[in-house]
């Protein structure tokens, strides 16, 4: 299946794919209520988005009491709204933190994959999210490690 | 060769859960005979059903066309009384005899009241079963007096329900603090403070001496204090497991019936699942009686899977809660109350915001989580804290940053792996079915 391959030594911390998520996903500019959400490193000189890996088994879909998390067509697992009722077993079952709630719908809510056409990496200026067919893998881990001190306390969101 | 003959006692969420399982890996070579004294439902979706937000068909997960079409056999309204292990067969409430190559006990649990005088009066309830869910709702019109005895998890999941529907809340606890058994004092100072900004009564520390009738109304008497009159009281007062049926069965009952990693009971072909099973603690490695929804559904697959006769051992199970209540979201994984643990908290004074990192050398074994929903959203935070407890990452490197900042877990959990290792891990090794896609050959 095509996945969201994050390559973060190409980004450059311009936030548009949480814009860009959040317009797609709500029909507004709110980066909270985006399920691609940028990190930064090392005093704000380096960046990285981070969203939902769409793991095999997925654990929120395991979870759900009422059967509200489906599989859609693109392979995303996906969160159908007129079954979810907000109960967020799926939020902590998942074990990545992709898996959000919102207040203002009272409905869990996570990546889709933009029903095969994620908005991320449309609008992404440096292709550092693309939409490939590929295995789903820990993007961040690595980079991550280099770049973030533990010891350092200084200029970490 | 006959087909194999599986009897599952119980249709709730672990109950359910084994069915699909089975189904899933056997496709319907077997057969699967369901005892279950009600229809299956998934008991932890009525608060939404109380709060109006869903119809009382929501809560119910398979219905007959659904059983029928996963080859279910029935026995519904019907009680499992016995277990014959010698003789291989299960006996009825009505003395029927239903035969089984294994077993599994599903059973959950029931609601408990303490002996009160009056506890079994009108007008007082459990929040634990369908029926007793209507009779609350029936009972609830805008404006009624309610008093919740008991301010445990089960009675927050309602809470927000209730103040929906108008209800004018008073909550009564005998510990000294609310939420005992999911936070810790300083996270429950935060919570009571904030229903009580918010218009609800909260008394912890009160011991109920009796609830009397009142003119049509209630009288809850207290050992000291004024008594609260109320026009519906709910009694959230624990739950017990459903294992009665079992004595003299010959299958090993502690806290609950004590099972290995494959779900099988002290008898090789009865496997116990969900709130009756006293099971491997992902965390202290012990076993544990974990009354969770999780759990349920975890144990159900994997036991499951097993009867199927798939060979799947069980990691293990978290515990976890998450509830909001007027908009504070709440959360608890693990080991948070571990007093030998090395603790780092972090509170935000003057705001509703709480974090405790809890850590046995550079192993995260426990968390809890509590802040404004709409600023515990915004961030990666509940599934990342789960992640951490989940996979006891080394976060030796990361202690002296987080004792700082508590509430900066992301890079920790970004640059330890932490997703490289959970990728590979699965529960049943295989990717998902949604089981509505679940289906058996003709
Ligand atoms: C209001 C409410 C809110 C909750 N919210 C949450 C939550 O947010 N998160 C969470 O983790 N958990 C929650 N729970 C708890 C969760 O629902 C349970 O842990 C879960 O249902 C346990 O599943 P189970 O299959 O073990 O038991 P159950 O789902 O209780 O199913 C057991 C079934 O066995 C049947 N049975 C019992 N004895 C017999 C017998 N002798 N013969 C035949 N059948 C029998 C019962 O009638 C029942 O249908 C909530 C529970 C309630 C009531
Ligand atoms: S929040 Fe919605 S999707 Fe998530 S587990 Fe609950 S009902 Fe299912």
């Amino acid at each position: 299946m095509r996945v969201l391959k994050i390559i973060p030594e190409r980004c450059t911390g311009c936030m548009r794919c949480e814009l860009a998520c959040s317009y797609e996903q709500t029909g507004t500019f709110q980066p909270s209520k985006a399920v691609i959400r940028v990190s930064s490193f090392e005093g704000h000189t380096s960046y990285a988005p981070y969203t939902c890996p769409q793991c095999a088994e997925a654990w929120c879909l395991t979870a759900c009491p009422v059967e509200a998390i489906g599989i859609s067509p693109a392979g995303a697992k996906e969160v159908m709204d007129d079954i979810c009722v907000g109960c967020k077993l799926c939020t902590i079952a998942c074990p990545y933190g992709t898996v959000f709630y919102d207040p203002d719908s009272h409905k869990a809510f996570k990546c889709d994959l933009c029903g095969g056409k994620p908005a991320c990496a449309t609008v992404c200026p440096t292709q550092a999210i693309l939409y490939v067919e590929a295995g789903t893998e820990d993007w961040l881990g690595s980079f991550a490690a280099e770049r973030a001190l533990p010891g350092a306390l200084a200029g970490v969101r | 060769m006959a087909a194999k003959r599986h009897v599952i006692v119980g249709g709730g969420t672990a109950g359910w859960n084994a069915i699909t399982a089975i189904r899933e890996a056997d496709k319907g070579a077997s057969e699967i005979t369901l005892v279950a004294d009600e229809a299956p439902y998934a008991r932890m979706v009525l608060p939404y059903y109380l709060g109006r937000q869903i119809g009382e068909t929501h809560v119910l997960t398979a219905g007959p066309q659904r059983l029928a079409a996963l080859k279910v056999t029935t026995r519904l309204g019907r009680r499992a009384a016995r277990v014959d292990a010698a003789g291989g067969k299960l006996i009825l409430d009505n003395g029927d005899e239903v035969p089984y190559d294994d077993l599994l006990i599903a059973t959950g649990s029931s609601a408990v009241r303490p002996p009160v005088p009056g506890a079994d009066g009108a007008g007082v309830h459990s929040f634990w079963t369908l029926p007793q869910a209507r009779a609350v709702s029936g009972g609830i019109q805008p404006g009624a007096r309610v008093a919740m005895i008991g301010a445990g998890f089960i009675a927050f999941t309602i809470l927000n329900a209730l103040v929906a529907r108008g209800a004018r809340l008073t909550v009564l606890e005998i510990a000294p603090r609310i939420l005992p058994r999911m936070v810790d004092d300083a996270a429950a100072r935060i919570v009571q403070a904030w229903l009580e900004e918010r218009g609800v009564a909260v008394r912890p520390g009160v011991q109920v001496t009796a609830i009397e009738d009142a003119g049509g109304a209630k009288r809850v008497r207290l050992k000291a204090g004024a008594p609260v009159e109320a026009d519906l009281v709910i009694m959230a007062t624990g739950i017990r497991p459903n294992l009665e049926w079992l004595k003299g069965s010959g299958v090993e009952v502690k806290a609950g019936i004590v099972v290995d990693a494959r779900m099988r009971s002290s008898v090789p072909n009865i496997y116990a699942a969900g709130d009756v099973a006293e099971g491997p603690d992902r965390v202290t490695g012990a076993k544990a009686v974990h009354a969770i929804e999780p759990t349920a559904v975890q144990h159900g697959r994997v036991a499951g899977a097993n009867m199927a006769g798939r060979e799947v051992a069980y990691p293990g199970s978290l515990l976890m809660n998450i509830v909001d209540v007027l908009d504070l979201e709440i959360a608890s994984f693990g080991a948070w109350d571990d007093a030998k643990a090395e603790a780092f908290e972090d509170l935000l004074p003057g705001r509703p915001s709480y974090r405790k990192l809890l850590f046995r050398g550079g192993r995260l074994v426990g968390a809890i989580l509590l802040g404004r929903t709409r600023e515990i959203w915004a961030t990666n935070d509940v599934g990342m804290l789960k992640g951490l407890v989940y996979t006891g990452k080394d976060l030796s490197a990361w202690k002296a940053r987080l004792k700082a900042r508590p509430q900066d877990i992301r890079l920790a959990y970004l640059a330890t792996g932490t997703a490289k290792e959970l990728l590979p891990q699965t529960l049943l090794g295989g990717p998902s079915v949604p089981e509505r896609d679940v289906t058996v050959n003709a």
